[in-house]
């Protein structure tokens, strides 16, 4: 856990969290801090429970609690005292501190016209920390990449939250901006302006403008602006190769992606979906795959501190999903045993040779509805005079 | 001799400590006024330049003159990271950095509380919250502005005068 984070906790609590083992602390992920309840940490792929001298525990009843004064204290000191500055980052219930370490708030919503318009009595506070892992794009970049036009394709990185998306995506730009492909063929492309919409500052994680994380040379970044007019404000003035989006799925941010592709310009984006079914059931985003925007999807899964990843092209998207087209009711979570798909080769799906996987209860298959008969009016009466 | 030497020694003393109140009674609506300045600038800050807490106390510290100007910075120095010995919240910072540092100026017990007030909402609400606050603290500084001055048209001059006939008074009672 880096030292400029610790820093920010009040102290009472920042001796707790110093004291816990290292294993745990190397690959902390989350830390979540409740007002009168237990304290939790997340770490690679497991949660616990922490004790008050900073020993690891499953039994709850154990565990550290932090007081209101905590609370109140850590709201303070994550804001840098000054709430009324980030009243717009509380609106959306995150606020991002220095290091990109994204902080999620849970408390009461305050509305106004049925609109959130501020987040009071915080209670609940989730520190995700925010890494840089130099070389998890290079297994994944050559597959992305368009040998026609010498750069990368459309992509949309797909994955459930905390399975490393944002630290692939900012891997990725950092590669293409400074030019390393990991590709034999691709060795004399060159590098590539990219072009970084940071909405939630959690890519860069700029500080004054300048980004924190290694972006590579040639990287320009619009920092906490909105996506959809970022990617226009980007188009229109600093002439990227590449756009990379964090989290699209609104249907301002689909317009945008639409306007870029067609001026010309890469768009690398990541989206929360489990897989690709999700993909196509999300409006905006089953509709950007459906006219396909996207050449390739990436998926990511996570195996403890191992991220796994499939790389599916358009044409493969669409045949799986129409094949497995189906419902699930609910969702599994998130530790629930891994999708059998997952495990088949890539080449099996490739083909089609793979049976479809038996139904199992939870799945619906959908059939085609017969076409209603269009019947003429002149056939029937109107239903107003049958009424009256 | 010795005796004329003493009685002037007197008289200079008495002078001078009547001076010195009156100065008191000038300085407190003269400094009152400089934190209403300070407040308006905070206000600024917070509304338009929604500049975060410490930047914004240093910057004010920067803008007014001494006893207040130490206060300010005092409290912008707590509040920035790396300096949590003296508190965690606002509220703490700010108590602490007022206490220590109102000795110091010529403003006296309600000026104290009205400021101390505001420290322990200061940084914690919206904006519109903040500014509510800063505008409710000023009007309780004007009031004490307005008496203030009331007292400095009453009593300057007499503590002046007072200073000098009293060391009058002890010359002539030990002649």
């Amino acid at each position: 856990m880096p030292q400029t984070l610790l820093e920010l906790f009040p102290t009472s609590l920042r001796l707790v969290l110093e004291q816990i083992p290292a294993v745990a602390r190397e690959s902390l992920e989350e830390i979540r801090i409740r007002e009168n309840r237990p304290l939790e940490i997340g770490y690679g792929s497991r949660y616990s429970f922490v004790r008050e001298d900073g020993a690891l525990t499953d039994r709850y009843r154990e565990a550290f609690v932090p007081s209101k004064e905590l609370c109140r204290a850590l709201l303070e000191r994550v804001t840098n005292h000054s709430i009324y500055a980030v009243e717009e980052e509380l609106r959306r219930g995150y606020v991002t501190v220095s290091g990109g370490h994204r902080i999620g708030l849970a408390g009461r919503t305050l509305l106004d016209k049925g609109q959130v318009s501020h987040l009071r009595d915080i209670a609940g506070f989730n520190v995700r920390i925010a890494r840089a892992r130099i070389g998890v794009a290079s297994e994944v970049l050559p597959e992305l990449l368009d040998f026609n036009s010498r750069t990368i394709g459309h992509t949309l990185i797909v994955s459930a939250p905390q399975q490393g998306k944002t630290t692939l995506i900012r891997e990725l730009a950092r590669c293409i901006s400074s030019g390393e492909w990991h590709h034999p063929n691709a060795r004399e492309w060159g590098s590539r302006k990219v072009g970084i919409v940071d909405e939630r500052s959690e890519i860069a994680a700029c500080e004054r403008g300048v980004p924190t994380f290694d972006l590579g040379p040639r990287c320009d970044v619009l920092d906490a602006c909105p996506k959809a007019e970022g990617i226009m404000m980007m188009v229109r003035s600093l002439s990227p190769e590449v756009i990379v989006v964090d989290e699209i799925g609104r249907p301002e941010d689909a317009l945008a992606i639409n306007e870029a592709i067609h001026a010309g310009v890469r768009v690398l984006a990541t989206a929360h979906a489990t897989d690709l079914k999700d993909v196509f059931a999300r409006p905006v985003l089953a509709k950007l795959a459906a006219d396909g925007v996207f050449a390739s999807f990436v998926l990511l899964s996570r195996d403890g501190r191992k991220v796994e990843h499939r790389v599916v092209t358009a044409e493969e998207a669409i045949r799986e999903t129409s094949r497995r087209y189906s419902r699930t009711i609910g969702s599994t979570p998130r530790d629930a045993p891994r999708d059998a798909s997952w495990d088949t080769p890539r080449d099996a799906i490739v083909q089609g040779s793979l049976a479809p996987a038996a139904p199992s209860p939870a799945q619906v298959n959908v059939k085609a509805r017969p076409m209603p008969v269009i019947r003429s009016p002149n056939a029937i009466m109107p239903r107003g005079d049958e009424d009256a | 001799m010795l005796k004329f030497a003493g009685i002037l020694l007197i008289l200079f003393a008495g002078t001078m400590i009547g001076f010195l109140q009156a100065a008191r009674f000038a300085a407190r609506p003269r400094q009152i006024r400089e934190m209403l300045h300070a407040l308006q600038r905070l206000e600024t800050e917070i509304s338009y330049g929604q500049t975060h807490l410490p930047e914004a106390l240093s910057r004010i510290s920067g803008m007014v003159t001494q006893p207040l100007s130490n206060l300010f910075a005092s409290i912008a120095s707590s509040l920035s990271r790396d300096s949590a010995g003296y508190g965690e919240t606002v509220r703490e910072c700010w108590e602490a950095a007022v206490i220590s540092h109102w000795p110091g100026t010529a403003m006296k017990k309600p000026e104290r509380e009205a400021v101390l007030r505001l420290g322990s909402t200061l940084g914690g609400s919206g904006r519109e919250d903040q500014l509510k606050h800063i505008r409710l603290t000023s009007i309780q500084l004007q009031a004490e502005e307005a008496s203030a001055r009331d007292d400095q048209h009453r009593y300057e001059k007499l503590s002046r005068s007072l200073g000098m006939l009293g060391a009058a008074l002890v010359v002539i009672l030990m002649v």
